[in-house]
């Protein structure tokens, strides 16, 4: 139960490979902070700078109110669990949790009480007496779990936990986490490069790229607001299409025009625009698949594609399109709406037509990659 | 036994009644055909002549050796072949004289018997002439009956007029004339008993080897006819090993203590030679015990094998209680302390060292190939490429500086153990690479792990390392033990010349490297055996865990 201050946290590897850049990043107690980000990017680096496991190379990491940049790991206070379970192969799951314990000398009795308890709150009571090897993936990582929580850490570490798990004991382990999470009311720090798992847990998300953090936020916000290229193409699923446009300032404001539409900017956007004093340019247009809305027949301002590849995902449709210069667009339509007809004509080669409202484009400079409006 | 041979038969018989017969059939034609009969004939044949030719300088020493044991002090006795042949007489009379070999002791002689001697011996008599005529004009005036050469000699020696080293060559001549003496007194004796005449060593060497070799192939054979029948292989094996205790048992009370010079056997010598072999007998029940219950284990394993009856266990305990009794008596008669040496003290010395050694140098190696697996340092790649260069350079290089420094601390003749201990164990930190090739493959994360979980390094090798790298560790220890148990260099100069801290390979080649060595062969082969003894019990009790380390130090398992 403590806050986790970073201030320029720097890492550089003996090799003057230089892991994280500059972090910056003050995690209050009790809160769910996930890192995210693509393989090389720093945050597994960052966690475990915060674990104690690799040496702070730049920047001071607070604890609480404790600087602990030169504490020895069993020192600070923290619980982690490792993408590969790391248990003790040697000693039964009972063991593998008292371990810890023991270490610090607590009495049998204390011990027992605090690894049933943690055993009751994982639902692996009846496990207790095997070892590791006998147990699946979901169960083993359960026992990690398990390990940790009965130290009761201030801070709860958690590095790719679910990553060696099949797609379905995910899902279902995630769903445990954040049951987990309202048990144990503690400071989570959770490393992850799938953005669903970070949406679904984290209270804020950080997301990294190359050993710099791109944008810190709530899941909503970072979903909404994604300040540049990277983070509006990282998060959300399928990703972002990205379109070549142009920026038109006009005299009633600002307007997109892109594969012979035009589009006109709401007020918002027109104001934030003009207050950051932005002329005519070439932009990148960020559309989420799921914003887009399809016709089926001719429509003014509406933009003509064609059909590349249909993807039945069951409740909806993913639709790979190809339009002018523009060779990949994804849309995604809910097959609820669609009638027997309309679906039987979404085949590869056929026509349609799509359109979308200015709220929910996403305006990037192709220079800078920044947002327009919220970088 | 009898029922095993018949589970064949049961089956072609069923495979007749089936129609499968054919098969069976040309088995058996083949088996019974003309050429197959004559390899199996040029196999026998290749096979008894080889046997013959590689057994037979063995058989000789041994052969030699006993004949030694019998004449007492040993030295090599020119062998005679009876012209009668070997018949049960020639034997008895060999026995007598090897069980009264007292007789052939030659002390001191006089001068009627010495000059006698040397008279008979006309290469002596020129090639120590001057000896010779020193020693006769000494002797005279004296009696050459009543007197010996021994007051003859001590004249000699007061004599100031006569150089120093006259002297000391009629002294050495002197024990020259004994020795033929000697010989002479037993050549005479077997002359007389086997009425020979003397045939060239090499002839006596090939044939005597020969028909020792054709009477052991001659009991394979008989063993294998045997084997067919196991109740009488049983009863065979059971009359030779009763052979072999009573033999063992009469030559310990009977000659052993009469070769050493002590007095003739006396009651009390019955009684604590009967203590020992009750207390080796205990040992054979338990070992009898294990292996009846291993043998019946792995013999269940084989398919169609027919279930082992209690009768049958039942009969093959006294057979193997008996051979493991012999083969105790027949090791330990290297234990007996003779003059010169002291095999328990051997033993001690070199099962001192080997563990101490296995211990030091285990905790070493270990903590250096973690420190080298886990730990990241400045030097570290460099220290890693020192020591394998340095590694390259034969560790025999040092050997003449470690004496110096060795014997600056007092550490070599009667120091030689500490010493030793501290030669073995002060490089095995170069022996790093495969236990470090072990850890690599240990996750890294576990050592994390535990870390977080509040340990400090030392307990993650402690609580964590050591119990996942249980195979490294039994590896890491049976080749520290092996190492020490079995050198002969170091131990031979650091310990040189202190007899009581030899180890057992410098000791064991202590008794072969004297004159009479024949009268310590029997003694050197008893001894070769029990420094097995060890080894093969570690090997036995950890070889589950030695396979797993040689390969899971290459390869993660």
């Amino acid at each position: 139960m403590a806050s986790v201050t970073l201030e320029h946290v720097k890492k550089v590897y003996d090799n003057k490979v230089t892991a994280v850049h500059d972090f910056n990043l003050e995690i209050k107690d009790k809160e769910f902070v996930v890192f995210v980000g693509p393989s090389g990017c720093g945050k597994s680096t960052t966690l475990r700078m915060i674990a104690g496991l690799e040496d702070i190379s730049g920047g001071t990491l607070k604890i609480g109110d404790r600087v602990v940049n030169d504490v020895e790991p069993k020192d600070r206070d923290i619980a982690m669990v490792f993408q590969n379970y790391a248990l003790y192969p040697h000693i039964t799951v009972y063991e593998n949790m008292a371990f810890s314990l023991r270490l610090r000398h607590m009495s049998n009795e204390e011990v027992h009480k605090r690894v049933c308890q943690a055993a009751e709150i994982l639902g692996i009571t009846e496990y207790l007496g095997r070892k590791p090897k006998a147990l699946s993936g979901g169960q083993r990582q359960r026992v990690a779990i398990g390990r940790a929580i009965v130290r009761d850490p201030a801070v709860f570490l958690m590095d790719e936990p679910l990553s060696n798990l099949d797609a379905k004991l995910r899902n279902q382990m995630r769903a445990e986490i954040i049951l987990l999470r309202k048990r144990v009311d503690t400071t989570f720090i959770y490393v992850n490069h799938d953005q669903t798992e970070a949406m679904t847990l984290g209270d804020r998300i950080v997301i990294m790229k190359d050993g710099y953090i791109q944008q810190v936020g709530t899941p909503q916000e970072v979903f909404d607001t994604p300040v540049n290229l990277f983070v509006a193409g990282f998060i959300g699923s399928p990703q972002m299409n990205f379109l070549k446009a142009k920026l038109i300032k006009g005299a009633d404001g600002y307007s997109v025009s892109l594969l012979g539409a035009s589009i006109p900017l709401n007020r918002d956007q027109n104001e934030a625009l003009a207050g950051k004093k932005i002329g005519s340019q070439d932009i990148i247009l960020g559309v989420r698949p799921e914003h887009t809305t399809v016709l089926f027949g001719q429509n003014t301002n509406a933009i003509e594609c064609t059909i590349n590849v249909n993807e039945m995902m069951g409740s909806e449709l993913h639709l790979h399109l190809t339009s002018q210069n523009q060779d990949r667009i994804i849309v995604r339509l809910p097959t609820v709406d669609l009638t027997a007809e309309q679906r039987a004509n979404l085949n590869y080669g056929s026509k349609l037509y799509i359109t979308f409202p200015a709220k929910v484009m996403h305006l990037f400079d192709p220079e800078s990659e920044k947002n327009l409006i919220w970088g | 036994m009898s029922t095993m041979k018949k589970v064949p038969e049961a089956d072609v018989m069923t495979d007749n009644k089936s129609g499968v017969a054919p098969e069976s059939k040309i088995e058996k034609t083949r088996s019974k055909s003309g050429h197959e009969r004559r390899v199996n004939t040029a196999v026998y044949v290749v096979l008894i002549v080889m046997s013959v030719v590689w057994l037979t300088p063995f058989v000789f020493l041994v052969c030699q050796s006993f004949r030694s044991f019998l004449n007492e002090g040993g030295g090599m006795v020119p062998y005679v072949i009876p012209q009668k042949g070997f018949s049960l007489d020639n034997y008895k009379a060999l026995f007598i004289k090897g069980f009264t070999a007292k007789k052939y002791l030659v002390n001191d002689l006089t001068l009627q018997e010495f000059f006698d001697t040397l008279d008979g011996d006309e290469t002596l008599a020129r090639d120590n002439a001057e000896a010779a005529a020193l020693l006769r004009s000494a002797a005279e005036g004296r009696d050459p009956a009543k007197d010996t050469i021994s007051s003859v000699m001590s004249a000699v020696q007061k004599d100031e007029s006569v150089g120093q080293d006259k002297r000391d060559a009629a002294s050495a001549f002197m024990r020259t004339v004994f020795s033929a003496a000697r010989n002479q007194r037993f050549e005479n004796d077997f002359r007389q008993d086997f009425n020979g005449r003397f045939i060239p060593w090499w002839t006596k060497t090939f044939v005597i080897g020969a028909c020792f070799s054709l009477a052991v192939v001659a009991l394979c054979i008989l063993l294998k006819r045997l084997n067919e029948n196991s109740d009488q292989l049983y009863r065979f094996r059971l009359l030779i090993m009763l052979g072999i205790l009573i033999a063992a048992y009469l030559c310990y009370v009977l000659t052993i203590k009469q070769q050493m010079g002590y007095a003739p056997a006396a009651a009390g010598d019955y009684v604590q030679l009967g203590i020992i072999f009750l207390l080796f007998a205990l040992f054979s029940l338990l070992a009898v015990n294990s292996f009846l219950k291993r043998e019946g284990k792995l013999l269940q394993q084989i398919p169609g094998y027919p279930p082992e009856t209690a009768w049958d266990k039942i009969k093959k305990a006294p057979v193997l209680f008996l051979e493991f009794l012999a083969m105790f008596v027949v090791m330990t008669c290297a234990l007996i302390p003779t003059e010169n040496s002291d095999y328990v003290g051997w033993y001690g010395n070199t099962l001192t060292i080997a563990l101490f050694t296995a211990v030091i140098q285990t905790v070493i190696v270990l903590s250096v190939s973690y420190a080298l697996s886990r730990l990241r340092f400045k030097g570290r790649k460099l220290i890693m490429n020192v020591v394998l260069v340095l590694g390259l350079f034969p560790g025999f290089l040092s050997m003449i500086t470690l004496y110096f420094l060795l014997k600056s601390l007092g550490m070599t003749g009667p120091g030689a153990v500490p010493g030793l201990i501290l030669i073995y164990c002060a490089s095995s930190g170069m022996g790093y690479y495969i236990s470090k090739g072990f850890f690599d493959t240990i996750p890294k994360s576990l050592d994390e792990s535990a870390r977080i979980d509040g340990a400090t390094r030392f307990q993650v090798f402690l609580k964590i390392i050591m119990p996942l790298a249980k195979p490294i560790v039994i590896y890491t220890v049976l080749m520290a033990f092996m190492g020490p148990w079995g050198d002969y260099v170091f131990a031979s100069y650091v310990a040189f010349g202190n007899v009581p801290t030899y180890n057992v390979a410098v000791g064991l080649y202590q008794w072969v490297n004297v004159a009479d060595y024949q009268g310590y062969f029997t003694l050197f082969c008893a001894g070769g055996v029990l420094v097995a003894v060890p080894i093969t019990a570690l090997f036995l009790a950890l070889q589950k865990y030695y396979v797993e380390g040689v390969t899971g130090g290459a390869v993660k398992g």
